[in-house]
């Protein structure tokens, strides 16, 4: 009988530790409607796996804006299907503004016309923290030397080159896509599973170019196991502690008009969210974009800090948008064109 | 300056409120190791969330602390319910259930804590010797070895997991690989088997899956009108007794600890692989291989080991590449990036102190994990006394939370539903529920490292014998498959007919 009184208080603890951990789901059911924000704990929803770009400056960000709201901010992670899964599950949600989407924007406006989502970014309030630019990098000692090389490399054995991104509609593919149909080149896609093995994949030679993001290969290049032939920038890209990258402009001065090109990533919540709670998450991020520790991360990683929110956000997306999903459509990756959902090609 | 590092390590530590972190963390990682259902890399996460407001030091002591414990925990309900806490100590399941059926359950969980502990500590050598040389290793691995990888862990689980019957532990195998295709793709995106469902997109989702194949059979078959045996457990064994099958065992412990430092430093290969490939080879070179599946003391410490030694290898890549070696390394990862450090190749030269600090951190959390573990299993071996017809649905209520919580969807729970059916199924007629799990954990590797190596090679097979790992596994495989069908016995009786007619 003693044993099985041990092991009865036994369970009860276990119960206790399921519980707490399942509390902030449980209580959402039993929460009263209430016209003061915030009244409990907040979940950013990073539709991405943990430790990647998404996942890190949102990580950042929240932890700064849960200091001025004055409740905790629990990071949640919901990877699938280029991050739609978690979007998806945010829309889905309470328009409260107790679940904050967080997102890489290139990927985000992708959604429509790769069918993921029925709708746009104009059906959300937008917040965009920090820009990523995409980089053209090869191992230091392959045969491209410079953009100019592989460009013509490109250009002279179309479809052999191999180009390995984070999968098909991340930054990486995106960026090589819009490459791809602006200066009349092709390439061999071979996608990995994150922009990790994507590098990896370089490092060791198995692909020949990888077209990600600054903030993810930024200490590859600081190294040197990394050389950066160009970055999709408007102006040479400075990194602290790496040689500069000249922009792509200089050598395609066509390319004018789709760079800077690369992931923006931010928060976002639903159109209908009420006026108050998105007017205190905007307070919260100006502040958060302010602080020693954001800036900190942009600096060591090689990203600029945006800081838009509103009408300046959504302007930012909308360009963003012209050029991701009309280079999707164009390349035949997107099947459902840019005009169902009145999205201008770029340059118009 | 080596030493330096260390002495300025050891002082941190010796700070209350560190040893009280290191204790807390170590508990609770267990604690989630012990329930199915939570997992390493769920308690990483979580805790990540909380360390945010610490000093950086307590909070990375923190994080390696829970990992330890969470990667450790997985043996005591494996052992005790076969139910494993962790997919990782599915292997460990195959011989700790006989064991503790036997009686001797206490000497069991000794035996797997302890194994876990010399593996902890083996990975945490590696870190500290072998990394410069290990992160070479994690380079070495194309698409073509990763596919191959995964082939060979599902073939090698199938035909250990089988009790007797190969074929049916491929055919289950092979179901859990059909199984992982459910979703979106990894290449292209495009959707399987999903029925424009958006929970079917995501792909099913695994620990759920494990708990309905595991715990589903097992607290079924617990209301059979069979007449409960009750089990005489022997609380008290002897400490003694333990140690000194660990010495004997000691080469297992070694060849172990190699192997999951190295399946550890591939990028992307969790610890159940690590598991499963120790076990394969501690039955391999033993000398009685009959014993394995039904109970042998060799068949714990070998997974337990491997299991652990995994930690060492994940961190590895973590520390000189920035790659994590697993998702439950991914976190950490982040963890250490939000903390202000910054692992990759420049970690070397500007905090070379960071991975003596790492490899201590590791020593320690390896020591109070087999403290807590041991008093924690004063406790549990206790669960086998109690009538299963009372304790079954107390785990079934845990099995459902537990499918629950992973991402606080009720999706998860029907998902544990279903495929506790299936385990039953599986179960009644005798196939191993262990080689579909890894079929399900592997099968996304498998698919879309294959095809991802089709594209690379414009749809050519050659790599797979041109390339030297590669022709490795290939003969690997090829020989388990026609061991399996007596070729070698039939190709023997062959030769040796004829030189019997020549003469």
């Amino acid at each position: 009988m003693k044993n099985q009184k041990a092991v009865v208080g036994g369970i009860a603890i276990v119960l206790v530790v399921i519980l707490a951990i399942a509390w902030p789901s449980i209580s959402g059911m039993f929460e009263s409607k209430d016209t003061s924000w915030p009244k409990k704990d907040i979940t950013v929803v990073v539709p991405f796996n943990p430790g990647g770009g998404t996942d890190l400056t949102s990580r950042a960000v929240a932890d700064e804006m849960s200091k001025s709201l004055g409740k905790n901010i629990s990071v949640v992670n919901t990877p699938g299907a280029s991050g739609s899964v978690g979007t998806i599950s945010v829309a889905n949600s309470p328009h409260d503004g107790y679940n904050i989407l967080a997102n890489g924007f290139m990927s985000f406006v992708s959604y429509p016309v790769m069918g993921y989502t029925e709708t746009t970014h104009r059906d959300w309030h937008i917040w965009i923290a920090t820009f990523a630019p995409n980089v053209i990098a090869t191992q230091p000692d392959s045969a491209f030397k410079d953009i100019n090389e592989l460009i013509k490399g490109l250009k002279s054995n179309p479809g052999s080159v191999t180009f390995g991104t984070a999968g098909i509609g991340t930054g990486g593919h995106i960026a090589s896509e819009v490459l791809k149909s602006s200066l009349g080149i092709d390439y061999k896609h071979v996608p990995y599973q994150g922009g990790n093995p994507a590098i990896v994949a370089a490092l060791s030679g198995e692909v020949n170019v990888v077209p990600q993001l600054s903030m993810e290969m930024v200490d590859m290049l600081r190294s040197g196991k990394l050389k950066g032939l160009a970055a999709l920038t408007d102006k040479t890209l400075e990194i602290e502690g790496a040689d500069p990258i000249p922009s792509i402009t200089e050598a395609f001065p066509e390319l004018k008009n789709i760079v800077p090109l690369g992931e923006a990533f931010g928060f976002a919540v639903p159109n209908d969210t009420p006026e108050n709670v998105v007017q205190k998450i905007d307070e919260a991020f100006k502040k958060a974009m302010e602080s020693d520790s954001v800036k900190k991360l942009a600096t060591e990683k090689g990203v600029q800090l945006l800081g838009y929110s509103g009408a300046q956000a959504q302007e930012y997306v909308e360009k963003l948008a012209s050029v991701v999903d009309w280079a999707l459509f164009d390349g035949g990756v997107a099947k459902i064109s840019p005009e169902k959902f009145n999205i201008e090609r770029p340059g118009k | 300056m080596a030493i330096q590092y260390i002495l300025d390590t050891f002082t941190q530590l010796l700070s209350p409120i560190n040893l009280l972190t290191l204790v807390l963390s170590v508990f609770f990682g267990l604690l989630v190791g012990v329930l199915p259902g939570l997992t390493s890399t769920m308690a990483v996460a979580l805790l990540t969330g909380l360390t945010y407001g610490i000093a950086p030091e307590t909070a990375i002591l923190s994080l390696i602390g829970v990992y330890v414990g969470a990667i450790s925990g997985g043996v005591q309900t494996a052992i005790l319910l076969n139910i494993p806490g962790t997919p990782a100590a599915a292997a460990t399941a195959l011989d700790g259930y006989k064991i503790g059926q036997r009686g001797e359950a206490g000497l069991g969980i000794f035996l797997g804590n302890a194994s876990a502990f010399l593996g902890t500590i083996f990975g945490a050598i590696a870190v500290l010797l072998l990394t410069p040389l290990l992160s070479v290793l994690s380079l070495k691995f194309g698409s073509w070895e990763f596919f191959l990888l995964a082939l060979f862990g599902v073939i090698m689980c199938g035909s250990l997991a089988s009790g007797g019957d190969t074929l049916k532990g491929w055919i289950s195998g092979i179901l859990g690989l059909f199984v992982a295709q459910i979703g979106l793709d990894a290449l292209n995106s495009y959707p399987r088997f999903s029925y424009g469902n958006v929970d079917l997109m995501a792909g099913l989702p695994l620990i759920p899956i494990m708990i309905g194949l595991f715990g589903f059979p097992e607290i079924v078959n617990s209301f059979k009108n069979e007449k409960v045996k009750a089990i005489k457990e022997e609380m008290t064994y002897r400490v003694r007794k333990g140690i000194s099958i660990l010495i004997s065992k000691f080469a297992t412990v070694i060849r172990s600890g190699f192997m999951g430092v190295g399946v550890g430093v591939i990028p992307g290969v969790g610890e159940d692989v690590a598991g499963w490939l120790s076990y394969w080879a501690a039955r391999v070179s033993s000398k009685n291989k009959e014993e394995f599946g039904k109970g042998a003391y060799e068949g714990v410490i070998a997974a337990e080991t491997g299991v652990n030694a995994t930690i060492g290898g994940n961190i590895i890549p973590v520390l000189t590449l920035a790659v994590p070696g697993s998702t439950s390394s991914a976190v950490l990862l982040a963890a250490l990036w939000l903390h202000g450090y910054r692992p990759g190749p420049l970690l070397m030269t500007e905090t070379p102190g960071f991975i003596y600090t790492i490899s201590i951190y590791l020593v320690v959390s390896a020591f109070v994990m087999l403290i807590l573990g041991l008093i924690i299993s004063r406790y549990t071996v206790k669960l086998l006394q109690i009538d299963k017809r009372i304790l079954m649905p107390i785990i079934f209520v845990i099995c459902a939370v537990g499918s629950f919580v992973i991402d606080n969807k009720f999706f998860s729970v029907y998902i544990m539903f279903i495929f506790g059916i299936i385990g039953l199924l599986l179960s009644k007629t005798k196939f191993p529920a262990a080689p579909f799990l890894l079929g399900v954990v592997l099968g996304p590797m498998a698919d879309s490292n294959l095809r991802r190596s089709l594209v690379l090679s414009d749809g050519s097979l050659a790599p797979l014998f041109t390339r030297p790992i590669c022709l490795v596994f290939v003969i690997i495989i090829a020989i388990m498959i026609l061991a399996q069908f007596k070729v070698f016995s039939k190709l023997q009786a062959v030769l040796f007919k004829k030189k019997a007619n020549e003469s």
